[in-house]
C-alpha cells in the first residue's frame, strides 16, 4: 500500500510535469493543478500516515492519543488554497498573455524576449 | 564626537545644497559662503590636532554589535595631516567652484557630488577600523564617478567615469578581501590592534595573500602601474573636481592605506621589494608619457601618476630619511599640485582651450596666473628654494641611503634624475611655452581671471614658497615628524632646511637639473621622438577586457530563446540532477525498518478507489484532447486527493479539498469560455503524438518523487517534534477541539492572515489583470448584452454564454444560496469544535454565486446581486483580523491569541457556540474568501466581445501560420 501511494504521488508529479511542457495554455494551466495535488500529496506522505483516528478532541476530553498528525495536515490545508490562488492568477495572466499574442501555442509567445 | 561631527558638517552640507537646490545658482558669493563648511571642518581639525596628547584618539560607536562590528574614528598626526589636506584644499575649491561654475543653475549638483566626495574621503582618513575605511573608501569610488561623470552628455565623460569605477571597484573588492584577512588574523577590526599586532601578521601563513590583496587595492586607487591608465581619462571631470580628487585627495587614499598600514604590513623583504618596484615603474611612466602630452591637464594627470609612484616607493622603504621624504612629499606634492591644477582650469576657463599647440604668450593677458604657475610649476620641477625641491632631496638621500643594496641605490638614483628630468621639462612646458613667446592660435583672446578665483591656486603657491624660504616653523616640522613616525613607526625628526651642504643628494639634483633643461633645449624633438614611438598600452588590454566581458554576456543571454518548454526542460533537468547528485550513497531502496513504529496503512478498497482515481484523472488529462475534458479529469484527481483525505483521516483537508476542487473546475471552465475559441482550436490540434524527450523527463520525475515519498514513508524516524506541544495545548489554549483548526487560527493565526491576504490579492489580481485589460481594449460587457437581450418569456432564460437553461435549474440557482449561507455559518459558528472553517465557509457561499452566474448569465447575476461588493468585503475581511488582532494584543501583549469575549462577558451563549476572537477571525476568513471568489467570479463570469462563441469565426486566410 505505501508503495502504491508513493506510485500515485509519482504518477502526478509525471503528469504535471508533462501536461506543463505542452505547447497549449490551458494544458499547462492544467499540469499546474496536477503539481498542486501531488504535492498536497507529498507533504501528507512526509507527516508519516500511521493512525485511523482524526486529529479531533473528543467532546469531555482534554487531549488525545493515537491520532493523525495534525501538521501536515495544517500546511496541506495552506497549500491547497495558495495553490489554488496560484491557479486563478496564472489562468487570467495566460489568458492575457493569449490575447496580447495572439495565440494559444506556448512556443509562439515570445513577446518580451524579442 | 567633534572628530565625527567634522566629516558630518561636509555631509551636512551636500544636503544643504541639495535641499537648496532650486535657488543656488552658483556665484562667487555664495562659493565664499559654502567654502564655511570645509573651513570650519578644517578648523575643528586643527583645534583637535593642537589637543593631540602623544597617543591617538579614538571613538567606538556600536553599529552592529552582534557582528561586532562598530563605527570607530582613529586620530593621530598621520590622520591629522590627511584630513587638514582634505578640508583645507577643499576650501580653496570650493571658493573656487563658485567662480568655475558663476551663473551655472545646475552646478548644484556638483557641488553637492563634491561636499558628499569630500566627506567620504575624511571619513576615510580618519577611520579607526577596516570597515568603516572600506565603507568610506567604496564611497569615494561611487561619488567620484558622479563627478567625473559630472557632464553625462558627453561620452568621454561617461567612459572615463566608468573606468575609474570599474578599476577603482575591482581593487575595492580585493582590499575588502584583504582588510577581513587582516582582521581575522589579528582577531580584531580596529586600527588599536592591526597596527600593534604587525609581528602576528608579519609571520602568518598567509601574509602574502594578504599582502597582496591589499596592495592590490592601493595600486588601483593609487593609479600605480599598470592601473594608472583610469587617471588621464578620469581628467574628463570638471577642473574643480580633478584639482581635488587627483592633487590632494582621492588618488593619495591607497597612499595613505598602506602607509597607515606600514606598521602592521611592512617592514619585510616582500613589502620593499613591491612597493619599490611598482613605485619605480609608476614613477618612471608617468614622468615619461606626462612630457608628451598635449592637454595641460593630461600633462598634470601624468605627473601625478609620478607622484604617486614616488611616494609608494618610499612606504617601502625601512629607512627613517623615507618617511621624512614621503610627509614632505605628499604635502609639497597637494600643494603644487592644486595650485597648478586651478591654474589649468583658469587657463582653460579665459582661453577656451587648454591644449598646448594652441596656447602661448598669455603673461601679458594673464600676469597674476603667470607668477602663480610659475611658482607652483617651479616647485614642480623640483627647483630651490621651493618645498618642491626638499621633496626632491629628501628623495634622493632616501635613494642613496647606505642601508641600500648597492644595485638598488644605482637603480633608484638613475630612475628619480630621468624622472626629476622629465618633471623640469613639464614644469618648463606649463611655463615657458604656455606664457611666453606668442600665442599659436591667434584666435584666442585671454584675459584675466577675477581676483577671487586667483585667490584660491595662489594660497597654494604661496605656501610652496613659504615653506621653502621662511625660517622653519618649529612646531610644524614637529607634527611632521610625529605624522611620519605614525607610518614609520618609530621617531622621525623632520627639518625644513634646504641647503645641508655638498652632498651626494646635491650632486644628483644637479644632474637631474642639467639634464631637464638640455631635454627641455631639444623638447620638440624629444616630443616628436616620443610620439613616433606610440605603440601598445595598456588601454588595449583593458579594452580587451571588456570586450571580453561583452562577449560572455552575449553569450549567456543567448541561451534565453524565449521558448517556456525549453526554461522549464532545463529547471527540471537540473533539478533532477540535484537530487540525483545529492542523493549519492541514499539510493538505497528503504526497508521500512527505519522507522519506530514501522507501518501500519491498511489496505482498504475505498483507499485503492480513490487513489485508482486520482491516477485515472492524471493520466486521462493527457490523453485527452479537447481542453474541457480535460479539466474535468483534473476536477476527478482533485475529488480522489479528497476521498483519499477522508479516510487517512484528514476531514479538514478533505472539506476544503472538495469546495476547493468545485471552484477550481467552475473557475477552470468559465476561463475557457473567455479564451478565443480559435485560438483554443488551433492549441487544441497542436501535435497530440507522444513527444519522447518531454515523455522521459516526465518519467524520470515522477520516479524520483516516488522513490522520495517511499524513503519518506518507509523509514521516518520520529513524529513531528511540535506536534505533541499540540495535542496538549489546543484545548488547554485556544478552547478547540479541532486541533488542525485550532492551528490554523489560534497557533499559526500571523500565517493564515498572510495566506488570506494572498488569496485576497489573487482575486483583487484577477478583477484588475482583466478588467483594466478590457476597459484598455474598449472592450465593456455591454456590446454583448446588445446581441443577447434578456428573453421576453420568464420560464426561457439564458444562463451563461447565451444558452437556454431550464426551469428546475433556475429553480435550484435561487435556493442554493441562502442553502449556502447557512452551511457557511454552521461553519463558521463550529468550526472549532469540528472539521470546517471560515475558508471552507467562504468557498461554499462563493460557490451558490458562482452557480447563480452559470444559470442567470451575467447581467441578470448582477441584478439579483447588487448588493454583493467583493472587494468591500475584501476590505471588511482583513480589518476584522487586523482590528481582532490588535485588541488581542492591547490584551494579552500577544497578536491574534485567542481571547473568549463570551466568557468574558458572561453572555448567554447557546451551547457550543464561543464569542472568542478565534470565531471572530473565522467571520474575517469567510469574509475575505468570499470576496476574493467573488471578484474572480465577477471578471471571469462577465462577458467579453472577444468570446468568439458569438462571433464569426475569421477568414481561414487570416490566421497566418
Amino acid at each position: 500500500m505505501e508503495l502504491l501511494l508513493a506510485v500515485v504521488i509519482g504518477v502526478l508529479y509525471a503528469t504535471g510535469i508533462y501536461m506543463i511542457m505542452r505547447r497549449s495554455i490551458m494544458k499547462l494551466i492544467i499540469g499546474i493543478g496536477l503539481l498542486a495535488h501531488g504535492a498536497d500529496l507529498l507533504i501528507f506522505t512526509l507527516g508519516r500516515i500511521e493512525s485511523t483516528k482524526p486529529p479531533i478532541i473528543a467532546a469531555g476530553e482534554e487531549s488525545i492519543t493515537n491520532y493523525a498528525d495534525p501538521v501536515p495536515q495544517a500546511l496541506i490545508l495552506t497549500a491547497i488554497v495558495i495553490g489554488f490562488g496560484v491557479m486563478a492568477f496564472a489562468l487570467v495572466l495566460f489568458r492575457e498573455t493569449v490575447r496580447v499574442s495572439d495565440t494559444g501555442d506556448v512556443q509562439e509567445m515570445r513577446l518580451s524576449d524579442r | 564626537m567633534i572628530l565625527l561631527s567634522t566629516i558630518l558638517l561636509l555631509f551636512v552640507a551636500a544636503f544643504f545644497v541639495w535641499a537648496l537646490r532650486h535657488y543656488l545658482t552658483a556665484t562667487p558669493l555664495r562659493g565664499w559662503m559654502l567654502a564655511l563648511f570645509p573651513a570650519g571642518s578644517f578648523g575643528l581639525l586643527l583645534w583637535q590636532t593642537l589637543e593631540l596628547g602623544d597617543s591617538a584618539e579614538t571613538l567606538s560607536i556600536p553599529w552592529i554589535p552582534t557582528l561586532d562590528l562598530s563605527l570607530s574614528l582613529y586620530f593621530d598626526p598621520l590622520a591629522a595631516l590627511f584630513g587638514m589636506l582634505i578640508t583645507g584644499i577643499g576650501t580653496l575649491i570650493i571658493i573656487y567652484t563658485g567662480y568655475y561654475f558663476a551663473n551655472d543653475k545646475s552646478a548644484w549638483r556638483f557641488l553637492s557630488y563634491l561636499f558628499l566626495f569630500m566627506g567620504s574621503m575624511l571619513g576615510l582618513v580618519l577611520a579607526g577600523d577596516v570597515i568603516t575605511l572600506f565603507i568610506f573608501w567604496e564611497a569615494t569610488s561611487i561619488t567620484s564617478f558622479l563627478l567625473v561623470a559630472y557632464k553625462y552628455k558627453d561620452e568621454a565623460a561617461r567612459r572615463g567615469a566608468f573606468k575609474a569605477l570599474f578599476i577603482t571597484g575591482g581593487g575595492g573588492i580585493a582590499l575588502l578581501a584583504g582588510l577581513l584577512f587582516v582582521s581575522n588574523i589579528v582577531g580584531s577590526t580596529e586600527y588599536a590592534t592591526i597596527l600593534n599586532s604587525g609581528d602576528l601578521l608579519r609571520n602568518s601563513e598567509i601574509y602574502l595573500v594578504v599582502l597582496s590583496l591589499v596592495a592590490f587595492g592601493a595600486f588601483t586607487k593609487s593609479a600605480q602601474f599598470p592601473a594608472h591608465i583610469w587617471l588621464p581619462d578620469a581628467m574628463s571631470a570638471p577642473t574643480p573636481a580633478s584639482a581635488f580628487l587627483h592633487s590632494a585627495t582621492m588618488v593619495k587614499a591607497g597612499i595613505y592605506m598602506m602607509a597607515r598600514l606600514n606598521p602592521a604590513l611592512g617592514e619585510t623583504e616582500a613589502w620593499f621589494w613591491l612597493l619599490s618596484i611598482a613605485g619605480l615603474t609608476t614613477m618612471v611612466v608617468g614622468a615619461y608619457l606626462g612630457t608628451k602630452q598635449n592637454d595641460l591637464k593630461a600633462l598634470l594627470a601624468y605627473s601625478t601618476i609620478s607622484q604617486l609612484g614616488i611616494l609608494m616607493m618610499l612606504i617601502g622603504q625601512d629607512t627613517e630619511i623615507a618617511f621624512k621624504a614621503l610627509i614632505i612629499g605628499i604635502v609639497a606634492h597637494a600643494l603644487y599640485k592644486s595650485s597648478l591644477f586651478m591654474s589649468v582650469g583658469i587657463i582653460d576657463h579665459e582661453t577656451g582651450t587648454r591644449l598646448l599647440s594652441r596656447l602661448g604668450g598669455l603673461r601679458r593677458a594673464m600676469p597674476i596666473t603667470f607668477v602663480i604657475v610659475v611658482i607652483a610649476a617651479l616647485s614642480l620641477g623640483g627647483l630651490p628654494p621651493l618645498f618642491g625641491f626638499l621633496a626632491k632631496e629628501t628623495l634622493l638621500a632616501t635613494a642613496v641611503h647606505p642601508s641600500l643594496p648597492l644595485l638598488m641605490t644605482w637603480l633608484f638614483a638613475v630612475a628619480i634624475v630621468i624622472a626629476a628630468a622629465f618633471k623640469l621639462v613639464q614644469a618648463g612646458l606649463l611655463t615657458i611655452d604656455v606664457f611666453t613667446g606668442k600665442p599659436r592660435d591667434p584666435a584666442i583672446h585671454a584675459h584675466e581671471a577675477p581676483k577671487g578665483m586667483l585667490f584660491a591656486p595662489a594660497v597654494p603657491a604661496l605656501l610652496s614658497l613659504a615653506l621653502g624660504i621662511l625660517p622653519e616653523p618649529k612646531q610644524l616640522a614637529e607634527f611632521f615628524g610625529e605624522a611620519a613616525a605614525a607610518s614609520y613607526g618609530a621617531p622621525v625628526k623632520v627639518s625644513f632646511a634646504l641647503w645641508t651642504g655638498l652632498s651626494i643628494p646635491v650632486a644628483l639634483s644637479a644632474v637631474a637639473i642639467a639634464s631637464g633643461m638640455l631635454l627641455f633645449w631639444q623638447r620638440q624633438r624629444l616630443i616628436t621622438w616620443q610620439r613616433q614611438l606610440d605603440g601598445w598600452s595598456f588601454n588595449q588590454l583593458y579594452a580587451a577586457v571588456l570586450a571580453t566581458i561583452d562577449k560572455g554576456a552575449r553569450a549567456a543571454t543567448r541561451i534565453q530563446t524565449g521558448k517556456l518548454r525549453f526554461y522549464l526542460a532545463t529547471f527540471l533537468l537540473a533539478m533532477l540532477g540535484l537530487v540525483a547528485l545529492t542523493s549519492g550513497s541514499a539510493w538505497t531502496l528503504p526497508t521500512g525498518q527505519g522507522g519506530t513504529s514501522g507501518l501500519h496503512m491498511q489496505f482498504d478498497i475505498i483507499r485503492l478507489l480513490a487513489l485508482v482515481a486520482i491516477v485515472g484523472g492524471a493520466v486521462a488529462t493527457v490523453v485527452i484532447k479537447r481542453d474541457f475534458f480535460a479539466v474535468l479529469a483534473l476536477s476527478a484527481t482533485g475529488l480522489g486527493v479528497a476521498v483519499y483525505m477522508i479516510v487517512e483521516p484528514a476531514p479538514d483537508v478533505a472539506l476544503v479539498q472538495i469546495v476547493v476542487d468545485i471552484l477550481a473546475t467552475v473557475i477552470l471552465v468559465l476561463a475557457i469560455g473567455r479564451l478565443p475559441l480559435r485560438l483554443r482550436e488551433t492549441a487544441q490540434k497542436l501535435r497530440t503524438g507522444i513527444q519522447w524527450p518531454t515523455l522521459l523527463i516526465a518519467v524520470t520525475g515522477g520516479f524520483l518523487v516516488t522513490w522520495i515519498s517511499y524513503s519518506a514513508l518507509a523509514s521516518r524516524p520520529r513524529p513531528s517534534l511540535v506536534t505533541p506541544f499540540y495535542r496538549a495545548n489546543a484545548k488547554i489554549l485556544t478552547g478547540a477541539s479541532d486541533i488542525v483548526g485550532a492551528i490554523i487560527v489560534d497557533f499559526r493565526a500571523l500565517d493564515t492572515l498572510v495566506e488570506i491576504g494572498v488569496f485576497s490579492l489573487a482575486g483583487l489580481g484577477v478583477y484588475t489583470l482583466l478588467r483594466f485589460a478590457a476597459i484598455k481594449h474598449a472592450d465593456h460587457g455591454q456590446a454583448i448584452d446588445a446581441q443577447t437581450p434578456l428573453a421576453p418569456h420568464p420560464l426561457q432564460t439564458l444562463g451563461i454564454g447565451g444558452f437556454r437553461v431550464s426551469p428546475y435549474i433556475r429553480a435550484m440557482g435561487d435556493i442554493l444560496l441562502p442553502v449556502a449561507l447557512v452551511i457557511g455559518s454552521i461553519h463558521v459558528l463550529y468550526g472549532h469544535d469540528q472539521p470546517g472553517d471560515g475558508f471552507t465557509a467562504g468557498v461554499i457561499i462563493g460557490l451558490a454565486i458562482g452557480f447563480k452566474y452559470v444559470v442567470f448569465g451575467f447581467q441578470e447575476t448582477r441584478r439579483r446581486l447588487w448588493w454583493l461588493r467583493p472587494n468591500i468585503l475584501i476590505a471588511i475581511g482583513i480589518s476584522i483580523a487586523i482590528v481582532s488582532g490588535a485588541a488581542t494584543t492591547i490584551m494579552t501583549g500577544s497578536f491574534l491569541s485567542p481571547v473568549d469575549y463570551g466568557e468574558m462577558l458572561s453572555l448567554p451563549l447557546p451551547t457550543g457556540v464561543k464569542l472568542s476572537s478565534g470565531f471572530l477571525y473565522e467571520i474575517a476568513i469567510a469574509l475575505s474568501v468570499l470576496g476574493s471568489v467573488g471578484l474572480m467570479l465577477d471578471t471571469l463570469g462577465r462577458p467579453a466581445v472577444d468570446v468568439d462563441l458569438l462571433a464569426e469565426p475569421p477568414a481561414p486566410e487570416n490566421r497566418g501560420n
